[in-house]
Order: C-alpha cells, then sequence, then structure tokens
C-alpha cells in the first residue's frame, strides 16, 4: 500500500494514462502514415520504444505481403471512414509475425477536421492459436470416434443422446439426427426400453455401480426392431460440470452365431458318432431278428395266422429300420461331393421309384423342363426328392396329382414341386424345419431338416409355401453347373 | 444243386448268432455248404488250413477283434478268386469305396432280406 495520496489527474490526463495502460497497441499516426504516438502497449507488443517508433511510417511494422492494407487503410482514412475491426499480420522488432485484431478510425481536431487516424491493435496470436489448436484437436478426436468400429454415444444424466458416431449409425439403422436428444432408452428392446430410466435413477441416487466400469453383454435393438447382442462399457464423466456417460458398444451378432454354429457343429459331431454305435447296435439286431424270423416264417404254413403275424413283425423291423436310416441321415455330416448332376433326370428316377409306393398309385406325377445340370451331390439330390415327392404323396393321401417343373435362369436353377394336398396351416409352417417336428402318426420329423440342411451345405436353398388357391409348393434352388 | 456232390461252400462270418443262423439255414436250404466264423480270429484260423476254402464269403464288416477293412484285405489277399460280400448296418461312402477298392464283390447293408442275400450268394458264384 502507497502512503501517498494519489495524484488528481486532469481530463486530458486521465485519457493520456487510459492509454498509456491500456495492453492494446494504441497508435497515433498522420494522414500519410507518419507515427506520432505510440503507447507502452506497442512498446511491449511490437519491441519498439516510442522514441524509436515516432516519426517513422507505419510500414515498418507491416509485413510486405500486407503492405497494400496499408493504402487501403490510408484511402478509407483520407476519406474520414473507419476501418473496421479485422485480423492482420503484423511485425515485431526481432521480426516475428503477430496475429492481431486491427481497427483504425479517423482522428479530428476539435474544429472537426481530419488530421490522422488512431490505430488500436490487440494480440491474438495465442488465442488463435490456443484456438487452431483446439480446433485440431477436437478434429482429432472427433475423427478417432468417427472412425472408430465400435459405437459410441454420449447421454447426460437424463439419458438424452448427445453424441452418436458413424459406427453407431450404422450399427442401429439410425441417423445420428434421428436420435440425438432422444432418451437412449430407443436402442433397447423391452424391459430395458422401459427400465433404463430407472436404472439411470438409480445410480444417480444410490451411486451403485452395475454397469459403469465393468461393461457387460447387453441387447440392442435397431430401427427395425432387430435385436442383436452387443457388449457395452460405461464410462462416466463431468463435462463443464454436468455429469455424462458414454457408451461403447462392441457388435457380438458374428460372435454369437458362430458361437451358436459350432455349439451345433459340435452336437451334429457327437450325434454323427451316437449314429454310429446306434446303427450298429441297433440294426445289426434287427438283420438277425428279421432273418431268423422270416426263415422260421418260411416254415409256417402259408396262409396261416402265426404266417401274417410273422409277416407284421418283418414290416415293424422294416419301420424300426426306416426310422434309424432317418436318424442316421439326419447326423451323417453332409461332405457334399459336387458334380454335375441333371435334377430333371434324378426326378424322373426318384419318380419311378415312388410311383411304386402304394400310397402314390392314384397320383399322376408330371415332371416338366429344362434338363440343363446343377452342381450338386447326385446321392444328396436324390435323398432330398424322395422325402419331398414322399412328402406331397402322403400330403395329398388320396387321388391327386403332383406337378414338378425344372427351370433354370441365369446362375439359378428353380425346382418347384407343387401338390393337391389340402395345403399346410401358417402355425405348422413354420415349424416344418424344426428337427423332430412331424404331423404323421409315423415319421421322424427328420426329412425336412434334413433335406434344408442337405441342400445348404450344397450353396441350395429351399422354401415352402401354400398359395391361397390350396396345395403346397417346395421351391428348391441350385447354384447351375 | 440240392442233389450236387460238390456245393459250392460258403463262409458266414458274423458276431450275430441270429444272423448267422438265418443265412446257414436260407443257404442250407438251396444246398450249399455252410460254414460258420463269429470273428476275426476264427476266419483267420480257417484260411489257415491248407484245404477246405470257401468258394464265398460273407463277411461282417464289424466283428468284435475287428472294426476296420483288414480282415477284408486279408481274406483278399490269401483268396483273391473267393468273392466276399461285405456286410454293414453303417455304409459310410469311405467304407463302400474303401471295400470295393479291396475288391469286395458286394456291399450289403443291413438290415437285408435273407432272400437278397440268397440270390447275390448265387449271381457271385455264378460269375466265378
Amino acid at each position: 500500500m502507497s502512503n501517498a495520496d494519489p495524484v488528481p489527474l486532469d481530463h486530458d490526463g486521465f485519457l493520456r494514462a487510459i492509454i498509456e495502460s491500456s495492453d492494446d497497441a494504441i497508435i497515433g499516426k498522420t494522414l500519410d502514415g507518419i507515427i506520432v504516438s505510440w503507447n507502452n502497449g506497442a512498446e511491449r507488443m511490437y519491441g519498439y520504444a516510442a522514441a524509436e517508433a515516432i516519426g517513422r511510417s507505419i510500414a515498418f511494422i507491416i509485413p510486405m505481403e500486407h503492405r497494400e492494407e496499408l493504402q487501403n487503410i490510408l484511402l478509407a482514412i483520407g476519406q474520414g471512414q473507419r476501418v473496421p475491426t479485422h485480423d492482420t499480420v503484423r511485425v515485431t522488432k526481432d521480426g516475428k509475425r503477430i496475429d492481431v485484431s486491427l481497427t483504425v478510425s479517423p482522428v479530428l481536431d476539435p474544429h472537426g477536421r481530419l488530421v490522422g487516424a488512431s490505430a488500436i491493435a490487440r494480440d491474438v496470436s495465442a488465442a488463435k492459436h490456443t484456438g487452431a489448436k483446439l480446433r485440431a484437436s477436437e478434429e482429432r478426436y472427433r475423427s478417432i470416434i468417427d472412425s472408430a468400429v465400435d459405437a459410441i454415444l454420449l447421454i447426460d444424466r437424463r439419458g438424452r443422446v448427445e453424441a452418436f458416431n458413424a459406427a453407431a449409425e450404422r450399427l442401429f439403422g439410425y441417423t445420428a439426427s434421428a436420435v440425438l436428444g432422444r432418451n437412449v432408452n430407443m436402442l433397447m428392446p423391452e424391459p430395458f426400453h422401459s427400465e433404463h430410466d430407472a436404472y439411470m435413477a438409480r445410480y444417480l441416487t444410490t451411486g451403485e455401480k452395475r454397469i459403469i466400469g465393468i461393461g457387460r453383454e447387453v441387447v440392442g435393438q435397431r430401427k427395425d426392431g432387430s435385436t442383436f447382442p452387443v457388449h457395452l462399457s460405461v464410462g462416466e464423466m463431468t463435462i463443464e460440470g454436468e455429469r455424462k456417460f458414454t457408451g461403447i458398444l462392441h457388435d457380438l451378432s458374428a460372435r454369437v452365431a458362430l458361437e451358436s454354429q459350432l455349439r451345433e457343429q459340435e452336437s451334429l459331431t457327437r450325434l454323427g458318432q451316437m449314429a454310429a454305435v446306434v446303427a450298429h447296435e441297433v440294426k445289426n439286431p434287427l438283420t438277425g431278428i428279421r432273418g431268423a424270423v422270416q426263415i422260421i416264417g418260411s416254415r409256417l404254413q402259408p396262409g396261416s395266422r402265426e404266417a401274417d403275424v410273422i409277416r407284421e413283425i418283418v414290416g415293424r423291423i422294416d419301420a424300426l429300420n426306416a426310422l434309424m436310416t432317418d436318424l442316421l441321415l439326419f447326423a451323417r455330416p453332409p461332405q457334399p461331393q459336387l458334380a454335375e448332376v441333371a435334377p430333371k433326370d434324378t426326378l424322373e428316377m426318384v419318380a419311378d421309384l415312388v410311383r411304386k409306393d402304394p400310397g402314390a398309385r392314384e397320383i399322376m406325377i408330371q415332371i416338366v423342363g429344362h434338363s440343363d445340370p446343377v452342381r450338386a451331390d447326385a446321392q444328396l439330390l436324390k435323398l432330398i426328392f424322395q422325402n419331398l415327392l414322399l412328402n406331397a404323396v402322403h400330403a395329398i393321401g388320396g387321388p391327386g396329382a403332383i406337378h414338378v417343373s425344372v427351370e433354370c435362369r441365369g446362375s439359378i436353377c428353380r425346382i418347384a414341386i407343387r401338390d393337391t394336398g389340402p395345403g399346410i396351416p401358417a402355425e405348422i409352417q413354420a415349424k416344418l424345419f424344426t428337427p423332430f417336428f412331424t404331423t404323421k402318426a409315423r415319421g421322424t420329423g427328420l426329412g425336412l431338416s434334413t433335406a434344408k440342411r442337405f441342400l445348404e451345405a450344397q450353396s441350395g436353398t429351399i422354401a415352402i409355401v401354400c398359395p391361397p388357391g390350396g396345395g403346397t409348393i417346395v421351391t428348391i434352388e441350385l447354384p447351375r453347373a | 444243386m440240392a442233389n450236387n456232390p460238390h456245393p459250392p461252400s460258403v463262409l458266414v462270418v458274423d458276431d450275430e448268432l441270429l444272423i448267422r443262423w438265418a443265412l446257414c439255414e436260407a443257404l442250407g436250404a438251396k444246398g450249399y455248404n455252410v460254414s460258420e466264423a463269429r470273428d476275426a480270429a476264427e476266419v483267420r484260423t480257417a484260411l489257415s488250413r491248407s484245404n477246405g476254402f470257401p468258394d464265398i464269403v460273407l463277411l461282417d464288416f464289424r466283428l468284435p477283434d475287428s472294426s476296420d477293412l483288414r480282415l477284408l484285405a486279408d481274406i483278399r489277399c490269401r483268396l483273391p478268386a473267393v468273392p466276399v460280400v461285405l456286410m454293414t448296418a453303417h455304409a459310410t461312402p469311405d467304407i463302400v469305396s474303401g471295400a470295393l477298392d479291396l475288391g469286395a464283390y458286394r456291399v450289403l447293408t443291413k438290415p437285408f432280406d435273407v432272400r437278397e442275400m440268397v440270390t447275390l450268394v448265387a449271381e457271385a458264384l455264378d460269375q466265378t
């Protein structure tokens, strides 16, 4: 603290003091640009003492490439116009370029005559530098976030989405603009959709972390309503005093699908191993029983009741064997041996066999269309056609017709098997390819699931529709040879 | 054939008593001279004898002491002119093609109709 009382200033002195104490460079100059005053701020900013600057042209602090600015400024001032604040560059005594924000105004004498100009410059280098750095840093983070493979989103304490990156757009099928500002629960299926607000409220009141900093597998919901498994890790932060939560979501669909595929493969392998054992342990004794019973039967009086019973026994054994065969086919790992096969020829051959089935006596089987070859396993194709034609025969269950068409177009060969049966009720259609699902009194429910598996192993597809007019159409597509 | 003084001999190899019995009865009724073996060891003993070779062998793929094609290979090696019908309950493509490569006359999938086997034996012996 100074113990001397402050000296009172007159009006001019006060203005001078203001000018001298300003951090801005305040420079007075004549209409032709000769410096007449140079305040402390100018000394600090440009590095020249007032004595060095006064009397010189202002041009000496203007870099060469900006010299024409001076002409324009002097021209404007000469016409009594103010040069509004603008960013430009000046050069200091030690040759350093600095960014300045500059305003130049005309100076009038007490009579209102134009006598010169005042230039007020503020050093904005630091601000400019910081701004550019900030922009670069923001851009860097933005590009990291936008190029991230994982979905990243930011929500506020009420669950409103504040950021939604490109991966999130891809993952959920929403554009960022459709999500920003909305409740994040729009990305979740029930019950999470309804419960999420409560989860957040609980955390905000109790601080009990169930997912934050832990991460776990959750279920996401896409725009189209489909759901998918996703790993979610949540981080918490405070931006400008507000609590925010970041979510990073890693799509697990592919991994989960692969895992279930592996599990299915494993179980099929086990099933295959079991089938080989069961085949031997069941089919072998069946062969013995069948043979022995047949021999005994041949010694009985033809037409006797006992001979009839023997025939029944042989029939039952054959049914058991058929069941075993279905199970073995289902369990057999399909390793198709692809070759050129004409499906029409295979169909004709199978149709000949099927026509011998007692159930097919009153059914007309017609095959029309191309005889172009497909790439398939002849043996598997035969089994598939046999399954499907017998299914059609059983569906018709009396007089009727089966119409088969073979049509090759582009790289695909399409085989459509249409029967005149009663069709399939909608609730059953959905389960048609489920193993062990059957509507037959005696059936394993393996025919269609085996057919589907075999077709898929040969890059083929199978679909079943029941047109409103009645009947059923089974459509198979296979790649053309 | 029932009156043939030198009827063709058939060796039936299976560990399942009922199969052996059914085949022996069915083939015996047709006049064949049928002998039986229950496992690979009995087959090898039968083959090591210097006389009385079978004219045809009906061989089960899986026996208590054999579960591959080695026994078939041994028989084919020792008696190249004798047809062998392989019987199997689980005819994988590998087994079928392996057996045919070794010169098996036919692979018959179990269960089969005994009459079918009788027809096959007659056909095989006809060709040899």
